[in-house]
């Protein structure tokens, strides 16, 4: 894992990628810093940092995109899952490198707020709590396009599809209000995903009949769920669009409120997400 | 040290690897042969741990490779088809990256470990270039001093000398039989005259099926009972073919060459016996007067040629034999013609290679001048010797050919 790591940052500042995403990053930052901060004499750190999530959209896709879509382009995978190194090994080495080059522009970020208290009060703890979590939910974006990489082996096709996954991610906010407007709704696309995944269930167990049956014991709970207690359905759905909201904690945080949740939320991701890329490793080997 | 049993791989319908079985013992050098295609990577990625088997199981120095992958996988340096290398670093770079990957901690015994296999595999001086730049040879070469790294019991090498020019090949082919001293070493290839040079053993492969194993010279005496004739009639197509064929015993009738009047064809014998005399006889008594009569015994690419070869890889022969009266052969005809004919002519000096060979060739006479396809003659004279020579229009048969003579060599 450490052999892994330590080449993968490395790959990163041989490359553009590394310098290209700092200076991207720091740029925006700075940009907003001086504008927020300074021309205005606002203390208020956090904010420059919640009107630049809108660049994380656009700069981690690049950093993660190549990650296992390249090895698998150039076929050095083969050496990696040849070696005795286990694919969680593999996944967190590659993860990890990523996380750094992220952090990078992050730490240059961390001498922002110490400018500000020399100009009067602020509040350090609020601001680096902020920055914090900000290096968090990035990571997290950078576990979803990790995932994304190491389905395909065409990085720009991980790029645009980790923008997207992004993209719907940052306007779940909005998109969820559309889906309030009745319980029958929240059934319909209930039944929707459902089929969806008794599709998949059926394919990936090579019978119809496996298929069926999770479609049928699913639908009957759906439907009983719906006649009998249909708010619990619109209520579950509307927790799982919060769910997909990445960018929502951090907005909270943002707001002057750490809470531990938004923390332990983005680590779930980060975990679910790794955890998703060596399944997605292990199952290429089937094929 | 590696113990395959039973060992299938299934990509939906399709079957890559067919229920293989077979042990590899300490110390010797393996070769597996087969044609493109038949699964001699897929065999090589499952047992490196690479891809997952659909039904058996692979023990390397007894671990089981989908129960213990890392204790198997620390066994083995295994270098793919296409060199693993990272393009951006260096040579020592890289094997250093290896070197820590495979398990070296301490920063010392990698920098030591690291001198030693690119001196094995003869990368002095080269530390400093970037991978990037390298030719394929030492690219080669890098990819198998990163095998011999971590310190594996077993090399396994797919096609370690595919693509790499005479020279490079002989190197490589010296290099791996050094390595063969001190490390069990597994090879694929679809050269047999390589395969010959360098193996104690021999598994050959096709479409997925383990055919045949054994020595080389097993391999070459299992069918050396076996011979081939091959002969010229004066007669028809047809009756030459039907009193040949009458013949109890000959087997396998391939019309090499067929102009005025005169047939060549080739035929096998079976059981040892010298159908010589019974074949003369036969064509006599059909009015077919013999021209030339000759017996030759089976070479190893003959054997493997024979075992490889199924109706639907190769459906040509028999057609040929089938089309009794084929009055103006045409183009394809006139090829296939011509790519017998030069076995026939010149067995010692180039037999096709392999089947991948024999269809460059076919290329070869089919792009030869319009002109010559009315006549069906010139075809057949420029496929033998000086088919070599026309280096500017088919560099690629050329080269091919070129490394048989080298293979021997060594």
């Amino acid at each position: 894992m450490a052999a892994i790591f330590k080449r993968e940052t490395k790959a990163y500042y041989t490359g553009m990628i590394g310098y290209v995403t700092a200076a991207v990053s720091l740029f925006f930052l700075g940009l907003y810093f001086a504008n927020r901060n300074l021309m205005y004499a606002s203390s208020d750190f956090a904010m420059v940092l919640y009107t630049t999530t809108m660049i994380l959209l656009f700069l981690l896709p690049a950093i993660s995109m190549r990650s296992f879509a390249e090895e698998r382009r150039n076929k050095t995978d083969q050496l990696l899952l040849t070696s005795p190194v286990s694919i969680p090994g593999i996944v967190l080495g590659k993860f990890l490198a990523e996380c750094v080059v992220f952090a990078a522009p992050t730490v240059v970020a961390l001498i922002m707020p110490l400018l500000l208290t020399a100009f009067g009060n602020v509040s350090l703890v609020s601001a680096y709590s902020a920055l914090f979590v900000y290096w968090l939910l990035g990571a997290a974006c950078l576990a979803v396009g990790t995932w994304v990489s190491a389905m395909t082996e065409n990085q720009i096709l991980a790029y645009l599809a980790t923008f997207g996954a992004l993209l719907v991610s940052y306007l779940m906010d909005g998109i969820k209000t559309m889906f309030t407007s009745g319980n029958l709704l929240a059934f319909l696309v209930f039944a929707v995903v459902l089929l969806i995944a008794s599709v998949l269930v059926g394919v990936l167990c090579k019978s119809l009949a496996t298929g069926l049956t999770v479609f049928c014991a699913g639908g009957a709970a759906l439907i009983a769920l719906f006649l009998l207690r249909p708010a619990w359905l619109l209520t579950a759905f509307d927790s799982v669009l919060s769910a997909l909201a990445l960018f929502t904690p951090f907005n909270g945080v943002v707001g002057g409120m750490f809470s531990l949740s938004a923390v332990v939320y983005y680590l779930s991701v980060i975990a679910l997400f790794l955890f998703l890329t060596g399944q997605a490793i292990e199952r290429r080997r089937w094929h | 040290m590696i113990e395959v049993e039973h060992l299938t791989k299934r990509y939906g319908g399709h079957v890559a690897v067919d229920d293989i079985s077979f042990t590899v013992q300490d110390g010797c050098i393996y070769g597996l042969l087969g044609p493109n295609g038949a699964g001699k990577s897929t065999t090589m990625n499952i047992i490196t741990g690479y891809l997952s088997a659909t039904a058996g199981t692979v023990k390397v120095d007894g671990h089981d490779i989908a129960a213990e992958p890392m204790q198997a996988k620390a066994c083995i340096g295994y270098l793919p088809e296409q060199p693993p290398l990272y393009q951006d670093m260096t040579v020592q770079e890289y094997l250093l990256f290896v070197a820590e990957l495979k398990g070296e901690r301490k920063k010392a015994d990698r920098a030591a470990s690291v001198e030693q296999a690119a001196a094995r595999a003869g990368l002095q001086g080269m530390e400093r270039r970037l991978i990037r730049n390298l030719s394929k040879g030492y690219r080669q070469r890098v990819g198998i001093a990163a095998a011999l790294l971590g310190a594996p019991k077993v090399i396994i090498l797919d096609e370690p000398t595919v693509g790499l020019d005479p020279a490079q090949m002989i190197e490589i082919r010296a290099l791996i039989h050094d390595l063969g001293k001190t490390h069990t070493v597994i090879l694929s290839s679809h050269i047999l005259s390589e395969v010959q040079a360098i193996c104690d053993r021999v598994l050959i492969i096709a479409h997925g099926k383990l055919i045949a194993q054994g020595t080389p010279e097993e391999l070459a005496g299992r069918l050396a009972a076996k011979g081939t004739i091959s002969a010229t009639a004066q007669g028809s197509r047809g009756a030459v073919l039907a009193a040949a064929a009458a013949v109890p015993g000959l087997s396998d009738l391939r019309v090499t060459a067929e102009k005025g009047g005169e047939v060549s064809f080739t035929a096998v014998s079976e059981a040892g016996t010298d159908l010589r005399g019974a074949l003369s006889l036969a064509l006599a008594q059909a009015g077919c007067p013999v021209l030339t009569l000759s017996a030759e015994t089976m070479s190893l690419e003959d054997v493997f040629l024979q075992l490889t070869e199924t109706p639907a890889a190769d459906p040509a022969p028999q057609a040929d034999a089938a089309e009794a009266d084929a009055s103006a052969p045409d183009a394809q005809n006139a090829a296939l013609a011509a790519e017998g004919a030069a076995p026939a002519q010149e067995p010692a000096a180039e037999p096709p290679a392999a089947e991948e060979t024999a269809a460059e060739e076919t290329v070869t006479a089919e792009t030869t001048p319009a002109e010559t396809a009315p006549a069906a003659e010139p075809p057949a004279a420029e496929a033998d010797g000086p088919a070599q020579q026309d280096t500017p229009a088919t560099p690629e048969p050329t080269q091919e050919k070129g490394e048989a003579p080298h293979g021997s060599d060594l």
